[in-house]
């Protein structure tokens, strides 16, 4: 039996699993040590839930092509791959939520980010109370996932990216930092609106080309034009404006939303959950397709073509292909 | 890959794979990334053709802050912006607002500025 995605804001039950599950996962030890998954310092057991922060830290280095400069296409972002990788993540999270809970019927809620953006993107928004995801500041003071030094059993940061140069990963142990809505170009003032998602996926190529020309374009990157980089948010090119929709809501978050280990902020699922709702949404009004096909040459485009696995625990049988129609493992309860 | 057969991913082996141990055992395998230190200055290389003419540009940003080299991974596209790893959902149209931006969410990596 799928499961049904909510916004959280309409379904209490949701937000409060989701709550109790991160903590669930926050204080479950997996059977790995800081030492087995590459990661400098004393041998410490690394929990289930920061094994998310690790994959994603990893993945971020990881290029496309093998070989290649993951600064420029990795096997999670800056090309088609971004929406698909991101889908398999989020499948991964809610089976851990799902058990850590006992409850096989939890599906993970979505904040739908461009509603608050179109009230003027208020920094004490429902989802920032703290009966929801709390606030910001460094730490983050209030709802569940504050910091209570004296408290052993309070949200933790424990890995974190060592430095500006983000290709490698340390252990800390400090509090969640938020900084919303800074200036430019330390953040962003405003959130995406509605009408943003609504041009991204009104995009429509020029006429005459293929029509999954709509989802992405050679060279397949962070410059492409198609659907994918309007929503991962790297077009349109404009220095007036240089970040928009999935990039944009990151950096308005600000804080432990800005580097590779983005996922140590519990915000980072509901917000790719919107990311993943808003792909459903296209997916279903222009048909399950993707781009590239297996006839883009191997030897720049190997990582992210249909038919290549996706760099994840499932290996080969988990492609951009295999997450095009995910109706049997969960749906969302409206596409916009 | 025979477009007949059903290639959707299968429920049973998510589950399965995002077991802890599964997941865990995955992240183990991968390759161990240097430790302590990160890569040198990288290469962007632009191409583009004009009027039968083949461009090339290719840059490497060379930066130090209080005197020592800052590999931050700069990288510029296409149309001039830049990105970098220490950010990765950043966009920056100036290589000294990125590296602003750097100090400011790596403060004790900085340490204490003049
Ligand atoms: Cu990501």
């Amino acid at each position: 039996m799928p499961v049904v995605r909510r916004n959280i804001l309409t379904d209490a039950v949701a937000r409060d699993d989701y709550v109790r599950g991160v903590g669930l996962l926050k204080q479950g030890n997996s059977p790995y040590t800081t030492t087995q998954l590459g990661i400098p310092g004393p041998a410490a057991p690394v929990r289930t839930y920061d094994l998310f922060v690790v994959w994603h830290g990893r993945t971020m280095m990881t290029p496309i092509p093998p070989g290649g400069n993951p600064q420029v296409r990795n096997a999670a972002h800056r090309g088609p791959i971004f929406l698909p990788w991101h889908r398999v993540m989020l499948g991964f999270l809610e089976q851990n939520l799902q058990r850590v809970l006992n409850k096989p019927g939890f599906a993970l809620p979505y904040w739908d980010w461009s509603a608050d953006g179109d009230l003027g993107s208020p920094t004490n928004a429902q989802i920032f109370t703290p009966a929801y995801l709390g606030g910001d500041g460094d730490p983050v003071s209030d709802g569940p996932f504050a910091f209570h030094a004296a408290d052993p059993a309070t949200f933790t940061v424990r890995i974190e990216a060592a430095g500006p140069g983000g290709m490698t990963l340390r252990q800390t142990s400090r509090g969640l930092r938020r900084a919303f809505a800074q200036p430019p170009p330390f953040g962003w003032l405003t959130l995406p609106t509605g009408a943003e998602v609504k041009d991204a996926l009104a995009f429509t190529p020029p006429a005459g080309g293929n029509p999954v020309d709509r989802y992405d374009t050679l060279a397949f990157d962070a410059s492409s034009e198609g659907f994918r980089d309007r929503l991962e948010g790297w077009i349109p090119k404009d220095p007036a404006r240089p970040v928009h929709l999935h990039n944009q809501v990151h950096v308005w978050i600000g804080g432990d939303m800005g580097p590779s280990t983005s996922p140590n902020d519990p915000v980072f699922y509901l917000h790719h959950c919107n990311v993943d709702r808003i792909w459903e949404g296209w997916l279903n009004r222009y048909g399950r397709i993707y781009a590239p096909d297996m006839t883009a040459p191997a030897g720049t485009y190997k990582g992210e073509r249909i038919d290549d696995p996706i760099a994840s625990p499932l290996g080969a049988s988990a492609t951009p292909r295999s997450v095009l129609d995910v109706s049997a493992i969960y749906t969302y309860d409206v596409l916009p | 890959m025979d477009p007949t057969s059903n290639p959707t991913i299968d429920p049973t082996k998510l589950k399965a794979a995002a077991e802890p141990g599964a997941f865990g055992g995955y992240l183990a395998a991968l390759p161990h990334p240097p430790m302590g230190h990160d890569h040198g200055p990288m290469k962007s290389v632009r191409t583009a053709e004009y009027q039968g003419h083949r461009i090339s540009i290719t840059t490497t940003y060379e930066i130090t802050v209080d005197g020592k080299p800052l590999m931050a991974g700069l990288d510029v596209d296409d149309s001039g912006m830049l990105s970098c790893h220490g950010l990765p959902a950043y966009q920056f149209v100036s290589a000294v607002d990125a590296v602003r931006v750097l100090i400011h969410n790596y403060p004790d990596y900085f340490g204490g500025g003049g």
